[in-house]
């Protein structure tokens, strides 16, 4: 009966978080249209909720699993929804061109990668699944997810500490930006034309093909190799003797080539709920992109800093290759923003696909602005970001949008449970991890989504960079949490109580 | 997290309360210490805890004999090892 009532109420809480999130999309939408698309970001985002809940979707787990305890689902699942979106990714660019994301390629994302990888191992999820565990009630992912805003707002507004940083920053770490680095324009010609173009089939052959199958399943060989192999086709020895009656030498037989298949098989298998959330999010994380930039074709702008300045920019292109309207059309809101609220360049944080970090940043600048920092002082937030009010920053509705759509799959699943941090030690990990993650995020210009997911898809080899980085520093930090738990429990005591 | 012996070839472990990657890496550590046979009792908060858990347990041969949800958001799994 209690049993019956609990499982009552969480549906009604479920029903609650629902009810919030589509009164405060009508909300948006009456006080103007073209809120439409913050509110499809927050959906967006709401999607991505609940598809990471239900698959314990994180990026941490799929390297700190696969080392600590030799679980590879989430690795699987990490290339699977790679494949699914590189694939919807080259139908988009195919139809907006200018969509094709090409990111920095260089020593900054080795570097990044590994200390935001120690960091997401130390914080016990990466950016994006601290923000779906977020929404479980899990308190120490929120402390995370503040050290990642703070720390990277901190970086990135404090003085540099002389005046070669920024030169030394330029050649050694930030890399250069090479246009012409996406696999399919190699492939078919253009390199050093910014405007070229190509079809899906070229895409699909150039980024998909190559930079998605090709490199995800040579780790996913590895991994088979290295982690699953010989205890699966242990016990497949062990049940074909079984089944063919016990042998002369103790029960074993010899396996061949199907059965390799068959454990690579198990492998991809093994976790259905994290491959079927690994498809959809890669699915939808292309539609997403696909449906903001009709919506900006729509509405007449290329980044919704100029929805909130009310200035159309004058001279660009809209992602259909349409001229920008000069008349900002009567669906934009009345009151304009002025900068630091919106850039010089009349721009706010719009990446116009899933992207995690740099939104928790803005949401950090934006606070220690209003207790009287300085922080419009540099191009990321003075040039390229600016500090808009957090209720009209279009990535950081995605954020929340995923905390909520978390909290409403785990309330449907009685999942859901407040979590604090129970000690000094497990509070210092989230701190520790997070400011990491948020350093790392910085100097490798993305996190886990931004610097590996998106670009992958995208045929960047720079993504494959960070991904190293990840790895590496992912390793570190298993190897020292294990180590810890190993001297803890070293004793052959069978009763034991540890705080961490 | 308490570890404590229950019965007779029996043994629980309570790690309510913490998150990635604890949970999985102390309830392996402990099904270690475990003779083939022996079950273990694991309560846990953390619903990706769980998943790896089972991933794991499966990866290994131990068998996951029930798995129940004693109240809202805790699960419970006795694996024999």
């Amino acid at each position: 009966m209690a049993d019956a009532i609990a499982s009552y109420r969480h549906k009604l809480y479920a029903i609650g978080v629902l009810g919030f999130v589509v009164i405060l999309s009508l909300l948006y939408y009456f006080s103007a249209p073209v809120y439409i698309y913050i509110i499809a970001y927050m959906w967006f985002g709401f999607i991505y909720g609940i598809l990471q809940q239900y698959g314990r979707f994180c990026f941490a787990s799929a390297f700190r699993d696969l080392i600590m305890v030799k679980v590879p689902r989430m690795f699987v699942g990490i290339i699977i929804g790679l494949i699914m979106l590189s694939i919807v990714n080259s139908y988009i660019v195919a139809v907006y061109p200018d969509k094709y994301i090409i990111e920095s390629i260089g020593f900054h994302g080795l570097l990044g990668g590994i200390i935001f990888g120690l960091g997401m191992v130390l914080a016990g999820g990466c950016a994006t699944g601290s923000l779906y565990k977020t929404g479980e009630g899990n308190m120490i992912s929120f402390t995370v997810l503040m050290a990642l805003a703070f720390s990277q707002a901190i970086f990135t507004a404090i003085p540099r500490p002389y005046p070669g940083f920024d030169w030394f920053q330029a050649h050694f770490i930030t890399g250069k930006t090479l246009n012409d680095i996406g696999l399919t324009k190699v492939l078919f010609g253009g390199v050093g034309n910014p405007n070229a173009k190509y079809s899906f089939i070229q895409h699909l052959l150039g980024d998909t093909l190559i930079n998605a199958v090709l490199v995800g399943l040579l780790l996913l060989i590895g991994v088979y190799v290295l982690v699953v192999r010989k205890p699966f086709l242990k016990r497949r020895a062990r049940q074909i003797a079984a089944t063919a009656g016990a042998t002369a030498d103790g029960g074993t037989a010899k396996t061949g080539f199907k059965d390799e298949l068959a454990g690579f098989w198990s492998m991809i298998s093994a976790s259905r709920r994290t491959s079927i959330a690994a498809i959809l999010i890669g699915i939808v994380a292309g539609a997403q992109i696909f449906t903001l930039a009709w919506l900006q074709n729509r509405y007449n702008f290329t980044n919704f800093g100029q929805v909130l300045a009310g200035k159309p920019a004058i001279g660009q292109k809209l992602p259909n290759g349409n001229p920008v309207s000069p008349a900002a059309p009567a669906s934009w809101p009345q009151t304009h923003a002025v900068p630091p609220q919106v850039s010089k360049n009349n721009t706010v944080f719009d990446p116009g696909y899933w992207y995690i970090t740099t939104q928790e940043a803005m949401f950090g600048g934006w606070v220690l602005h209003h207790i009287g920092f300085s922080v419009t002082n540099n191009t990321y937030f003075g040039l390229n970001n600016g500090i808009p009010s957090p209720w009209l920053s279009p990535a950081l509705l995605l954020s929340i949008g995923l905390i909520l759509g978390a909290s409403f799959k785990s309330l449907l699943a009685r999942e859901f449970k407040w979590k604090f941090p129970h000690s000094k030690s497990g509070f210092a990990y989230a701190i520790g991890g997070g400011t990491l993650m948020g350093l790392g995020a910085r100097i490798g210009l993305g996190c886990n989504i931004g610097a590996f997911y998106g670009p992958a898809a995208f045929g960047n080899p720079s993504a494959w960079v960070f991904f190293v980085g990840l790895f590496v520093g992912a390793a570190l930090s298993a190897k020292y949490i294990n180590y810890f738990a190993n001297r803890k429990m070293a004793s052959d005591d069978m009763d034991f109580d540890i705080k961490l | 997290m308490k570890f404590n012996k229950i019965e007779n070839g029996e043994y629980e472990l309570d790690v309510t309360g913490y998150v990635c990657p604890h949970p999985q890496l102390y309830t392996l550590k402990c099904m270690e210490k475990l003779e083939d046979g022996m079950v273990l009792d694991v309560l846990i908060d953390n619903p990706s805890s769980v998943e790896s858990v089972t991933q794991a347990c499966n990866g290994k041969g131990y068998e996951i004999l029930e798995k129940t949800n004693p109240k809202s958001g805790v699960t419970a799994l006795k694996i024999q090892k």
